[in-house]
């Protein structure tokens, strides 16, 4: 949470000379951070959730007041001043029934005749400059105060509780409630709630105060309200009805019991000086288990290993103390009671190692590396795999793209379903890369050029009782591209990882008919090509499977010692020919062909490139001949081909 | 001989001081330079005459080639530019089509290739993953209110008995306790790299973005190790003049936790318009928490440890100096972006 402190309030009881500047640096370096200093010399700090009793302007100068003799400025907190309190735990005025599961804290004092009005002009500045809108003096002293000390107050209308009685419980599922902004809530059941003598609720304590006991402008009399909370169901009920105040956020945080005296001794003198309201002179203080100091043992030792540098016992002892703990050594180890305050946040030794490093200031503490011994390497991992597919495409001219894995239903018809999407648009885990991909290339529809965009990213398959399986994948997607200058990355692509992998036609989903290859070894499919249903040319792939079967470098032929023959022969072919079978038959057919390669289309001419090489010899033309007419032979009597005269 | 060489070169040079055009030159060039060339011819003629004059004469004969070929050279360039042949070397290229790696890809390689350095083995764990993981074995039990930093999806699927809800995991960290569950015996030097995902959008946060999650663990490992690791990376993915340093934080399952900074690149620490204070913030850290430890099968009493894990999208925009001013274009598909990169 952030929290805004003034300075000019901060130093009612922060008594320092150091600037603003400093305040700022130092805290940021060994307590809360402060985040900025606005105009008018107000903090904007942010306080972490363990450390609620710095969200307020005397936790800050609490905090200040240790770490700023730390850098050698002199500083001292002013304790809250109080009347004379006398508290307990039973008053004429009011009684109270408490569940003291839900309310460890209970304390509340009648002051009678208070006049409503405006507040001073100073309080009215103080309240603005953290941002709280002045109302009148009684709201604004429970504001002032929630603001000085962290504790949240609330005031009833006296007049409105009948009987003057109050029992605090939980609430029963289905209860109604108007709270003082005027919204009515239906209760979740086990909202801690506070009932009248009739039987009629007029608190959903510690969150927000129920409009039918309001302050008004003809309340007489107030009955001035501090408690400690119990902070989980406060957190409960404040999440369950959206209902955020800055009390809830504060009690569900935990504080600290002992806080109610500051409260409600400030809330007294207060009232008197600002509305003359006369208190009376019982305060009720249901308080069962008052708080005991908590001891953690720790010994230098261990200060010193999760250092990496040994500290002095005395000045282990004078950062402690000036944090408000007790110190009880014997030899090296260590006895620390715990204040109230800090009750909460410190319960084992490493809580003591941070307060102590921290005061110490972590820029005082050595920088060094690791030394011992490292650890086994992974085996088999894909990364650096991964790294070449992306490097391979790239080299081809390939663009990197990252799109987002949270996809509509329609495009995943059989992904996991989030529980609470940003929108219907990003409700679903996506199971294939493609719909993204259609996207990325339907975003750049205005360009005329060539582009080829790809992306590796897991792909999320639900499975039954367990977590998806997530599958890496690779997809690719071709704009203004032609089907063979796809193909032709695609296999480029597939021979750059060395894998030995064979095509086959079949349609498959979401491709256009006849228009889609699978990329198959030893019968396992690891990726596919064709012409999607939207008409873009477009390849996945297993990267896993890809990586099964792709071999880190390709394996040692030696060089032809004798040269190819090589020559160009155009055939022509009727409509509806597979060319690519063509060429399959005629290298499987003919060893003596060592390579076999389309070099031109003209209407139903095919120009072919060939490659005669024998192992052993040099092939003359005679030899050539013969291999080229039972090559022709063939595909005359399979394909129907003939050669173009 | 020596005469006829002398009076072949003479005679060329005279010829060539003549000729007023590039093909009567390269006539000329062969003429005496040629496969059967006068000169050339004399060069045939060496192993005829008696060793004692040979060296000499080869020597005249390659002095003699040496003149003809620089005047013809010579003669080139001084007749006029109108009878040189034409090209214009000033012709643009024909560039190889050029394909792009992801900023985020780039930046991943560099983290991972500056963690490898020091001995950090790179992991990779569920992005959709057990509440367990995500949050209640780091120490953040169901409604503790330390979990609405993380603002987290989750799926619409049957709650695990032992393991909670499935949720997208809003942090690299879930993979500390699979990595202690991974390995059971320290030393751990993991470096975990993933995506994430969390429920905000606007100009400076996605909905997808990566981390990075160190994790050491062995046997005394100190809050000096940790900054020795931050000052080792800060050196070599920022740079040799920067600096980290740390400030108290809160996370529940480091305790100590702080919050890293590293020295503005800018002003190097003095302090600047962009970083006002001389740092920026790096994301957070902290000595893995004795609950973690236990929850992750190893013993706190005998090993230590910390972690950190921050956005690698942000970590790699402050070392590149990259001025992205919405974050929602690094997830953009859009050429012109990804083509500058």
């Amino acid at each position: 949470m952030d929290i805004k402190v003034s300075d000019i309030w901060l130093r009612d009881y922060l008594k320092t000379r150091a600037t603003v500047n400093d305040v700022a640096k130092y805290l940021s370096l060994c307590g809360p951070s402060v985040e900025k200093v606005e105009e008018g010399n107000v903090y904007s700090i942010e306080v972490t959730t363990n450390r609620v009793d710095t969200a307020s302007i005397y936790g800050i100068a609490r905090e200040a007041a240790a770490i700023l003799p730390q850098f050698g400025i002199k500083a001292r907190l002013q304790p809250v001043k109080l009347p004379t309190l006398n508290f307990v735990d039973k008053v004429k005025y009011v009684s109270a029934s408490i569940n003291h599961s839900l309310c460890s804290r209970f304390t509340a004092v009648l002051i009678r005749n208070v006049s409503l009005k405006d507040s001073p002009n100073w309080m009215k500045e103080r309240l603005s400059a953290v941002g709280v809108r002045p109302i009148n003096n009684v709201v604004d002293i429970s504001n002032y105060i929630m603001h000085e000390l962290g504790q949240p107050v609330h005031t009833f209308d006296y007049d409105k509780i009948l009987k003057g009685k109050m029992v605090l419980r939980e609430s029963r599922k289905g209860e109604r409630l108007t709270t003082l902004d005027g919204k009515t809530h239906t209760l979740p059941g086990g909202d801690i709630v506070i009932e009248d003598g009739k039987g009629k609720l007029i608190d959903l304590a510690g969150i927000m105060g129920g409009q039918n006991s309001a302050v008004d402008e003809k309340t007489k009399n107030v009955l001035l309200f501090v408690q400690t909370y119990n902070p989980v169901n406060i957190r409960t009920t404040s999440m369950s009805l959206a209902q955020r105040t800055e009390a809830a956020v504060l009690f569900e945080k935990g504080l600290d019991p002992e806080l109610v005296t500051l409260g409600i001794g400030r809330g007294i003198e207060l009232f008197v000086k600002l509305t003359n309201g006369r208190p009376e002179s019982q305060i009720l203080d249901i308080y069962p288990a008052p708080y005991k100091a908590k001891k953690v043992e720790i010994n230098t030792d261990f200060i010193t290993e999760r250092l990496g540098v040994e500290l002095r016992k005395d000045k282990i002892t004078q950062i402690l103390r000036s944090l408000g703990f007790e110190t009880y050594w014997k030899g090296k180890a260590l006895e620390i009671l715990i204040p109230s305050y800090r009750a909460e946040d410190i319960s084992i030794p490493e809580d003591i190692v941070e307060e102590v490093a921290r005061l110490y200031g972590y820029h005082n503490l050595p920088s060094i590396l690791m030394e011992g011994a490292l650890p086994e390497p992974l085996k088999d991992t894909p990364f650096r795999f991964e790294e070449k597919i992306k490097n391979v495409l790239k080299g081809f001219g390939g663009i990197e793209v990252y799109t987002f894995s949270l996809v509509a239903e329609e495009e995943a018809p059989t992904g996991l379903k989030l529980k609470n999407p940003l929108g219907k648009e990003s409700e679903y885990l996506r199971t294939s890369l493609s719909p993204s991909l259609v996207m990325a290339a339907r975003q750049n529809a205005g360009e005329k050029e060539p582009f080829h965009l790809f992306e590796m990213a897991n792909v999320y398959i639900a499975r039954k009782g367990d977590l998806p399986n997530e599958k890496m994948m690779l997809g690719g997607i071709f704009a203004n591209t032609s089907y063979r200058e796809a193909k032709g990355v695609v296999e480029g692509f597939i021979n750059e990882l060395n894998v030995k992998s064979e095509m086959f036609s079949d349609d498959g989903a979401h491709y256009l008919p006849n228009r889609h290859i699978y990329i198959k070894v030893k019968g396992r499919i690891l990726g596919e090509f064709g012409e999607l249903s939207q008409g873009h040319l477009y390849y996945e792939f297993d990267v896993e499977a890809l990586r099964a079967f792709s071999k880190e470098i390709g394996s040692f032929r030696p060089s032809p010692k004798y040269p190819a023959q090589i020559e160009d022969v155009t055939l022509t072919f009727a409509a509806r020919t597979k060319i690519g079978e063509v060429i399959d038959f005629v290298l499987s057919k003919e060893k003596l062909v060592s390579r076999m390669e389309l070099t031109d289309i003209y209407k139903d001419s095919y120009t072919f490139r060939l490659w005669y090489q024998h192992p052993t010899k040099t092939l003359g033309n005679k030899e050539v001949e013969e291999i080229r007419k039972r090559i022709l032979a063939g595909i005359k009597e399979k394909f129907g081909g003939i050669v173009k005269s | 001989m020596r005469e006829e060489i002398i009076s072949t070169k003479n005679e060329a040079m005279a010829q060539i001081m003549e000729a007023d055009s590039s093909s009567e030159l390269e006539e000329l060039r062969i003429s005496y330079l040629g496969r059967s060339g006068k000169l050339t011819s004399q060069i045939k003629r060496l192993k005829e005459i008696p060793q004692d004059v040979r060296k000499e004469m080869g020597l005249l004969i390659n002095d003699s080639k040496n003149s003809i070929e620089k005047a013809l050279a010579e003669q080139k360039n001084r007749i006029g530019e109108a009878a040189r042949e034409w090209f214009d070397p000033t012709m643009p290229g024909i560039g190889p089509k050029k394909g792009h790696l992801h900023l985020v890809t780039q930046a991943i390689e560099e983290i991972s290739r500056t963690f490898a350095q020091i001995g950090f083995v790179r992991v990779r764990y569920p992005e959709v993953e057990w509440d367990w993981f995500a949050f209640e074995s780091l120490n953040m039990p169901k409604g503790h209110p330390a979990r609405d930093v993380w603002e987290t999806f989750f799926v619409d699927a049957p709650i695990h008995p032992k393991y909670g809800q499935i949720a997208l995991t809003p942090h690299t960290s879930s993979g500390q306790v699979r990595e202690m569950n991974r390995v059971k015996t320290p030393p751990i030097r993991m470096i975990n790299i993933a995506k994430c995902y969390r429920r905000q959008i606007d100009a400076s946060h996605v909905p997808m973005f990566h981390q990075f999650e160190g994790l050491v663990i062995d046997k005394g490992i100190s809050i000096a190790h940790l900054k020795g690791t931050l000052d080792y990376f800060a050196r070599n993915f920022f740079g040799p003049q920067r600096k980290t340093r740390l400030r108290p934080s809160h996370f529940q399952f480091t305790e100590p936790s702080f919050e890293v900074d590293i020295t503005c690149g800018i002003c190097k620490g003095a302090g600047c318009k962009v970083c006002k204070s001389g740092w920026l913030e790096l994301g957070g850290a902290g000595m893995v928490h004795p609950t973690v430890f236990k929850n992750g099968g190893i013993d706190p009493s005998k090993y230590s440890g910390f972690a950190f894990g921050w956005g690698v999208e942000r970590t790699f925009m402050m070392k590149s100096g990259l001025e992205i001013p919405d974050i929602r274009l690094l997830y953009s598909s859009d050429l012109g972006f990804l083509k500058q990169f």
